[in-house]
């Protein structure tokens, strides 16, 4: 190929991608420049009577010493840590199930797994609050009347259930998306090498593992970040649910929390940008985590 | 170059990660204000108003002709249809387009704090003094009013009601235009149903302690579960409960000076220990005071702690009548019970309207005049009824101010005068209710009340101090 044609091919390629990349570089690179900026200083909304001022690491000294921060990181790990696996194995197993069943059936399944998903957070959250409701929820109605419990339970005033209750609305709204897509890397995993492998009598759970599982990596991969960051940035469900009392505050949450509502503390915003900063760090390296792994499988 | 398209590679894979960790959540719902309605319709060109009984003392010659008015839900002002003929009027007297704004409690101070960070305030709001004095006030966001009180309106508006709008060094940030004393509600219907009215006096609606204790055993005993609940599940209506454990054994919550909190004391600890240990009463982390009002409407619960005259003239706001749960049972809204011989101090709730520094000064005197018209003119009986709540001034340009309501009449003689001091403006109040309500949790969930209420005390101090 000569010189100009390549030099034609890539500017056109660039100028396919310069709207995309305005927005991208306009709405989240500047903001996360501004964003890191801000963790050094004690930004506030109060600029006119506390000038901003750079405070080099303070905010992150800071945090580490501020309990209800480390309160709501145990939280975040432990969603992650939860959701995580348990979405990612039980969309493999829904889609493992439904991926062979044909035209409507298949449809009608993933209509069921994904109406969570498109259904608005907020609907969602007020339909699971209607059953989580200590007085005249179903959940405690039907726990009373077939004698399992005696006393009604506060899902999500007692704080030994609350942050399991969001984990499990977390789940509904996370499977429906990775379902979809390992039915459609299931549908596509390479029909030859399957038949070979059982003419070469390959068991099932063989040909799944060794065939099959291997061909899905990529999907898995993109499931693992995606489910990883969205249960990272748990935010709408704890607002809506339980405003991070009850034990279920996590770092989203008190970001919000310190950044637009404790607007009479000098240097709020700073202070919510270092939290930002040190979540964004979390993912990152999670994330780079399971792309290792991914690529050493 | 192998190695350097690798590590180009790994950065925009670590980029994009970050992005996704950016735009990647799900995104936070943002509850649609009450109601957005459409701008009024187009006046005519403004005008320095024709009297003085509509526009500021000295209308300049520059005065815009719109500005945008941001309301809470403060009684029946969160309600459009109530509001709008009085905005109507406004602008049919003054040529000054109002383009409203509801808001809503629950991510209200978001989108003001959201507004004032990026330059777009509103021109005036409707709030209590809580965050148009002690917040946006002490902080510069506010306009000084302080020129449109004249010594007649020092006459007419409520002294204390003037005083909360006011700070330390006598900058008004806030034009009193309602209050109520805030109060607690019984299900009167089970009440008697459970043998216990002799323990409530209609004549007074005050009652002690123990008449309060028997009451709710008398409702646990024929109902069971929770007669009422310590809702602690958030900020919202958390004057309830702080008046209910502060009027108990009789204590502030805060030193005279409002400058630092002072509920760790005995009278506290002991108020909440009765509460955790009385059957019936439950610390409830998953009600809010809104969610409190719902079930007791509803007939769930028989007590309501987060009250008032509104309330009692429109129960939830649901239109069903006044005084009347949603089964019809009867309410009646009583004082917070105290020892014997104590009279009751009830919450003080004291709302009105504020000018933000827009730095436009044809918006400002826009501003004055929307806030002349309401707070200080004819117009204001309306503006006061519209709240269900109490005008902060008995005349206003000649005209007598007061409620022709029965109901609020009533409410007027038996509840106003056990109103309290507005101590909501103590330095590093909105941090201060969450240090509230997150004790209430922490003393439903078993832990030391003693311990609790210190730890809980000396963190809303530090925030204070902090700040």
């Amino acid at each position: 190929m000569s010189k100009e044609l390549v030099r034609r091919e890539n500017t056109s390629a660039y100028l396919f991608l310069l709207p995309s990349l305005i927005f991208f570089v306009g709405f989240v690179v500047i903001p996360m420049v501004i964003c890191i900026g801000y963790s050094f200083t004690d930004a506030n909304m109060n600029s006119k009577t506390n000038p901003t001022t750079f405070v080099a690491f303070q905010n992150f000294i800071q945090l580490w010493q501020d309990k209800t921060f480390l309160g709501a990181l145990k939280n975040t790990f432990l969603i992650v840590l939860v959701s995580v696996p348990t979405v990612c194995l039980f969309s493999l197993w829904v889609g493992s199930a439904i991926y062979k069943l044909k035209g409507p059936v298949l449809s009608t399944f993933r209509c069921i797994f994904y109406l969570p998903v498109v259904t608005g957070s907020v609907a969602v959250t007020v339909v699971w609050k209607w059953m989580y409701d200590n007085y005249t929820g179903i959940l405690n109605y039907v726990l009373s009347r077939t004698g399992i419990i005696e006393n009604n339970i506060n899902w999500l005033g007692d704080e030994r259930f609350a942050l399991w209750c969001i984990i499990l609305i977390l789940f509904t709204t996370s499977v429906g998306q990775p379902i979809v897509l390992y039915v459609s890397a299931l549908g596509n995993v390479d029909h030859s090498l399957v038949e070979a492998a059982q003419v070469d009598g390959a068991t099932n759970s063989q040909v799944f593992w060794k065939i099959k599982w291997p061909q899905m990596m990529p999907t898995t991969l993109y499931i693992l970040v995606i489910t990883t960051i969205n249960s990272f940035q748990c935010f709408a469900l704890i607002q809506l649910l339980t405003s991070g009392g009850s034990g279920t505050n996590t770092v989203m949450y008190y970001i919000y929390y310190t950044a637009f509502k404790m607007t009479e503390q000098v240097g709020h915003f700073g202070y919510a940008n270092a939290m930002g900063v040190i979540l964004a760090i979390f993912i990152g390296i999670l994330s780079a985590i399971q792309f290792r792994l991914a690529k050493e499988k | 170059m192998k190695k350097m398209k690798k590590i180009l590679a790994l950065v925009l894979a670590l980029t994009m990660v970050l992005a996704l960790s950016a735009c990647g959540s799900q995104p936070a719902p943002t509850p649609a204000p009450a109601d957005t309605p459409a701008p009024a319709a187009t006046p005519a060109p403004a005008e320095p108003p024709a009297d003085d009984n509509t526009g500021a003392d000295e209308p300049t010659e520059n005065v815009a002709d719109a500005i945008t008015v941001w309301v809470y839900p403060v009684g029946g002002w969160g309600d459009e249809a109530k509001v709008k003929p009085l905005i109507d009027k406004f602008t049919a007297d003054t040529g000054i387009t109002v383009n409203m704004e509801w808001l809503a409690y629950a991510d209200g101070d978001d989108k003001v704090n959201a507004a004032l960070t990026g330059g777009n305030a509103p021109d005036v709001i409707m709030e209590g003094p809580e965050r148009l004095v002690a917040n946006w006030g002490v902080n510069g966001h506010m306009v000084d009013l302080a020129d449109m009180i004249d010594d007649t309106d020092r006459e007419e508006i409520l002294p204390a009601a003037l005083e909360a709008g006011t700070t330390a060094d006598g900058k008004v940030y806030l034009y009193p235009m309602f209050n109520v004393a805030h109060c607690m509600a019984v299900n009167y219907t089970a009440v008697k149903e459970a043998g216990a009215e002799e323990y409530i006096d209609l004549e007074t609606r005050t009652w002690t302690v123990e008449q309060f204790d028997k009451t709710v055993e008398a409702l646990y005993n024929k109902y069971g579960g929770t007669v009422a609940a310590v809702y602690c599940a958030g900020q919202g209506g958390d004057q309830g409960t702080r008046e209910l454990i502060r009027n108990r054994y009789g204590t502030k919550l805060t030193n005279a000076e409002h400058t630092a909190y002072t509920w760790n004391t005995p009278e506290v600890i002991n108020a909440l220990t009765d509460l955790k240990n009385m059957p019936g009463i439950d610390f409830d982390a998953s009600l809010a005071g809104g969610d409190e009002i719902a079930k007791f409407y509803q007939g769930v619960l028989k007590m309501a702690f987060c009250w008032n005259a509104a309330q009692q003239l429109d129960p939830n706001q649901a239109g069903t009548g006044e005084g009347k749960t949603l089964s019809g049972d009867e309410i009646v809204y009583m004082c917070f019970p105290t020892q014997e011989g104590k009279d009751p101090e009830e919450g003080s709730g004291v709302w009105g309207l504020g000018s933000f520094d827009t730095g436009d000064e044809a918006r400002i005197a826009a501003a004055k005049v929307f806030i002349k018209y309401m707070c200080d003119s004819e117009h204001c009986s309306e503006a006061g009824d519209i709240s269900n709540f109490f005008s902060c001034r008995s005349m206003a340009e000649g005209v007598e101010i007061k409620s022709s309501n029965p109901l609020l009449v009533e409410y007027y003689s038996k509840m106003m005068p056990y109103m309290g001091e507005y101590y909501q403006i103590t330095t590093g109040w909105a941090g201060a209710r969450t240090e509230w309500w997150n004790m209430l949790q922490r003393v439903g969930a078993g832990d030391d009340i003693a311990t609790t209420v210190a730890t809980y005390e000396a963190n809303a101090n530090a925030a204070a101090n902090a700040g």
